[in-house]
């Protein structure tokens, strides 16, 4: 019989009056991996809120380890033992694996800390899931994953039952899912529970025991693992983003013949060993990094360090200066990244321009040609708005049409689908669709394929710093991991073949 | 049971303001007193003051203001519809001895009321009961059934057999607890019958661990909590639906509840649909004084749940899952007992009382 580690039990919780969790009913067993795909963002950050502190709800239950911890008629705002584990990790920088894991925990009461001590204890933990890490080692000298598996070993050292994983696949390679896999399923065996929160149903049916979906803060279904979903399985969303793949499908375009816009000649520089990428005009390039290490070099070579040897060619020539406007890069998280909420909208949106007019910042008649040429496609309102009051939606409006009016020859985007919701990601392919109308080359710097494929002519896969493996459309097929939209590939190419 | 009395905010608030009285008097005093004398140091005395008027609000904020609050959000959820048990809280402080009263009469007025409405479904097949003499109803179907095998209808004869122990059980049985696996014969005996309607477009299976099938098999819940949702899954769910429907009946247990879900891959409901039932199994008491909800559909829920909820606590019940063109989950959840004598709640002899099944 397997016990409950967390239940929540028709939980509604309001913030400022506004319901954020509405008859929220969630079980998750002792030694399960329960995934959650919330197909809007709506009341994700209150549940996990939620999760860690006991806050007053407006009615309902939550027993945690099968003792009611909260509840409607009365609340102690105490704190459960549960650890998030998000892309922003919570370790202390500056301090070494061992200290993170035993020093920084709930309980530690020793004066003095011997590293030895720390070090021998850690190393058990490290041997059972097979990973190599220094004990010593600080955590800024870490990668992302190695980040990661230290924030779980911390959270199974302090005792912590149930560790929330948010968006993981994210930040983390496709490999080093695999191992992250094996580790999860390893503590999942010795009775820990995990919440795998992910924003792709796809994912979640790999890794967790059961998936379920969230909207507007209720879950409205739960899958167990194997049980097979219909084929009538049609989320609204889901539906849309079919329409797009076939669309993307059918629209083919030849790019022999023509000069690429970009190249990478035996390229080396920081992870980069040997990078060879092209790129043409008008074709969406997805560059999925197997390692996610290179991504950071890649932008700091635009940004204007010189490669250790190869070169960079733009349009046929050697490309040399960071201020070369031909080049567009949209950070990761870039409602975040790339806007500045004590500019105006309008500045903001002309923040690039001034290399196309040199007085746009002086003339007002240019930036009212914009707003009359932009008005329907941003919306009239937005003009007036203070930055930090827009929509998510409207601020990717925002950063997007930034980059259109600078007129690149090619945009980098990273991770351009990280954290967005599910409509937020369909509208970001209307945005760079936008851009490959207008013949500008999108390069996609992904860690996972999901939703990056929907528009991609070719993916490149890089291991190690290096081309590994290049796809063409018509090749996705054959792409050895479950590919969202797989199907439609297999639609389409399969009865060719 | 007899409260003190300062349990009552009444008591307290007078006493709290006798104090202060007395102690503004006190200081005033002490302050006149010092002018008197001609002393021009007077920090002694503010400070005293001072600290006793903070004591004053910090006592008044703990004593008065934050369960005054509390109950008032009590009453706003009971207004709202949430629960009977909103309202007297045995922890919580009440406002004076006959406003306790007052609340616990009304309780008692509502229970009343809301056992009438609850056991609606019951009371039809007590009439049924009255009407129709059961010994007259299963010999005349055992004589149709014989008359069936004379002729050679054995499918005939199966059906009347199957309608036979569905009456039987649904009318016959006096007992308020039955076990899980005369629940689930009960399930299994009406699916028989509605299958000879549906034929081959309709699939009923259930599923529970070998190695605690057993245990869960003994657990005791109300008669007629799975079929009645089981037959919802069928007319609303599989029903609509084009081609062979699957129904399946889970049931598990974890360390102190039994869970019983009842899925269908029917039609299922849009979010709005989802999200009204939800609130109208959340807010047992709404639905019991609303009579929109025997007009909505749905009443076989929310009777399930008002009498789980009855029986053994608000923090049992119902819970419904669904997407449109995927199918709908019921989620039952019931605390394992093994006994009719382990059920706690003091609303159990009402319910006894009134439905008398």
């Amino acid at each position: 019989m397997k016990t409950e580690t967390l239940r929540m039990e028709r939980v509604t919780y309001k913030e400022q009056g506004n319901v954020c969790l509405d008859n929220f009913s969630m079980t998750i067993r002792t030694g399960e991996v329960f995934g959650l795909v919330p197909v809007n963002h709506y009341g994700l950050n209150s549940l996990l809120k939620l999760l860690k502190q006991n806050l007053p709800l407006h009615y309902g239950y939550v027993y945690y380890r099968e003792k009611l911890v909260n509840q409607w008629k009365r609340h102690q705002n105490t704190t459960n033992r549960i650890s998030v584990i998000q892309s922003k990790s919570c370790l202390a920088e500056d301090l070494s694996v061992a200290d993170n894991i035993f020093v920084l925990r709930a309980g530690f009461k020793k004066w003095l800390i011997k590293p030895q001590v720390l070090q021998k204890q850690l190393q058990p933990f490290l041997e059972e899931i097979g990973m190599k890490i220094d004990a010593n080692a600080y955590i800024d000298e870490l990668s992302a994953f190695e980040c990661f598996v230290v924030e779980l070993l911390k959270a199974v050292v302090s005792g912590n039952r149930l560790i929330v994983l948010v968006d993981i696949s994210t930040f983390i390679s496709e490999s080093e899912l695999v191992k992250l896999h094996e580790i999860i399923r390893y503590y999942a065996g010795k009775g820990i529970s995990f919440l795998y929160i992910t924003a792709h149903f796809e994912e979640a049916k790999q890794r967790c025991d059961k998936t379920a979906l969230m909207v507007n803060g209720q879950i409205i279904k739960c899958f167990e693992t194997r049980e097979n979903i219909p084929d009538t399985f049609s989320l609204e969303s889901v539906e849309d983003y079919d329409r797009w793949v076939r669309q993307q499908l059918s629209a083919t375009e030849e790019n022999q013949n023509r000069q690429a816009v970009f190249e990478t000649s035996r390229l080396y520089y920081g992870s980069m060993r040997d990078l060879n990428i092209r790129v043409f005009p008008g074709e969406c390039m997805v560059l999925q990094d197997l390692d996610n290490k290179i991504f950071k070099d890649l932008i700091a070579l635009f940004q204007g360090e010189k490669p250790d040897s190869g070169q960079i060619l733009l349009q046929g020539n050697v490309f040399s200066s960071c201020e070369d406007r031909r080049i567009a890069i949209i950070q990761e998280l870039p409602t975040e990244s790339m806007l500045f909420p004590r500019m105006s909208y309008m500045d903001n949106l002309c923040f690039n321009m001034d290399h196309r007019f040199k007085r746009v910042w002086t003339t007002g008649g240019i930036r009212k040609s914009i707003i009359n040429e932009y008005g329907d496609l941003l919306g009239k309102e937005v003009f007036q708005c203070k930055v930090e009051k827009l929509s998510q939606k409207q601020k990717y409006d925002l950063v997007y049409t930034r980059i259109l009016l600078q007129n690149p020859k090619v945009v980098f985007c990273v991770q351009p689908f990280k954290s967005a919701e599910v409509s937020i990601r369909s509208h970001i392919w209307e945005l760079l669709e936008r851009f490959l109308d207008r013949n500008i080359a999108v390069v996609i710097l992904a860690v996972n394929l999901a939703d990056s494929l929907a528009l991609a002519d070719k993916l490149i896969r890089i291991k190690h710093g290096k081309v590994q493996e290049i796809y063409d459309k018509e090749e996705f097929i054959k792409l050895p991991v479950n590919t969202p939209w797989l199907y439609l590939y297999q639609e389409k190419y399969a009865k060719n073949e | 049971m007899k409260k003190h009395k300062w349990y009552f905010l009444s008591y307290r608030v007078l006493f709290l303001g006798i104090c202060a009285v007395v102690l503004t008097a006190f200081f005033l005093t002490m302050l006149l007193a010092a002018f008197v004398r001609g002393e021009h140091f007077l920090l002694i005395p503010i400070i005293i003051g001072c600290v006793l008027a903070a004591t004053g609000v910090w006592l008044a904020y703990i004593w008065v203001i934050r369960p005054y609050r509390r109950m008032e959000e009590r009453m706003k959820l009971f207004l709202d519809g949430y629960t009977t048990s909103s309202m007297s809280n045995s922890e919580e402080a009440q406002m004076t001895p006959t406003s306790e009263m007052m609340t616990h009469k009304l309780e008692e007025i509502m229970s009343s009321a809301e056992l009438l409405n609850i056991n609606k479904r019951q009371a039809q097949y007590l009439a049924l009961q009255n009407q129709i003499n059961p010994h007259f109803l299963y010999n005349t179907l055992e004589s149709i059934r014989s008359e069936a095998l004379i002729a050679g209808l054995v499918s005939v004869a199966d059906m009347t057999e199957a309608l036979a122990s569905f009456f039987r059980y649904t009318i016959s049985n006096v007992e308020n607890l039955v076990s899980v696996e005369e629940e689930l014969q009960n399930c299994k005996t009406y699916f028989k019958i509605q299958q000879y309607r549906f034929g081959e477009r309709l699939h009923l299976s259930i599923e529970c661990k070998e190695e605690e099938k057993e245990e869960i098999y003994s657990y005791r819940l109300p008669k007629l909590t799975m079929q009645p949702i089981l037959e919802n899954s069928i007319i609303h769910g599989t029903e609509c639906k084009i081609g062979t429907g699957h129904l399946k009946i889970c049931l598990e247990c974890t360390g102190k509840r039994l869970l019983i879900r009842i899925s269908d891959d029917g039609v299922g409901m849009d979010a709005k649909t989802l999200a009204d039932m939800n609130e109208r199994l959340q807010k047992s008491a709404k639905a019991f004084s609303a009579k929109e909800s025997e007009t909505k559909g749905g009443i076989a829920l929310v009777n399930v749940n008002n009498r789980i909820h009855l029986l053994f606590g608000e923090e049992y019940g119902l819970h419904v899952y669904s997407m449109p063109d995927v199918g709908t989950d019921v989620e039952i959840t019931l605390p394992t007992i093994m006994s009719d004598r382990e059920i706690k709640n003091e609303n159990r002899n009402l319910a006894y009382g009134t439905s008398d099944l």
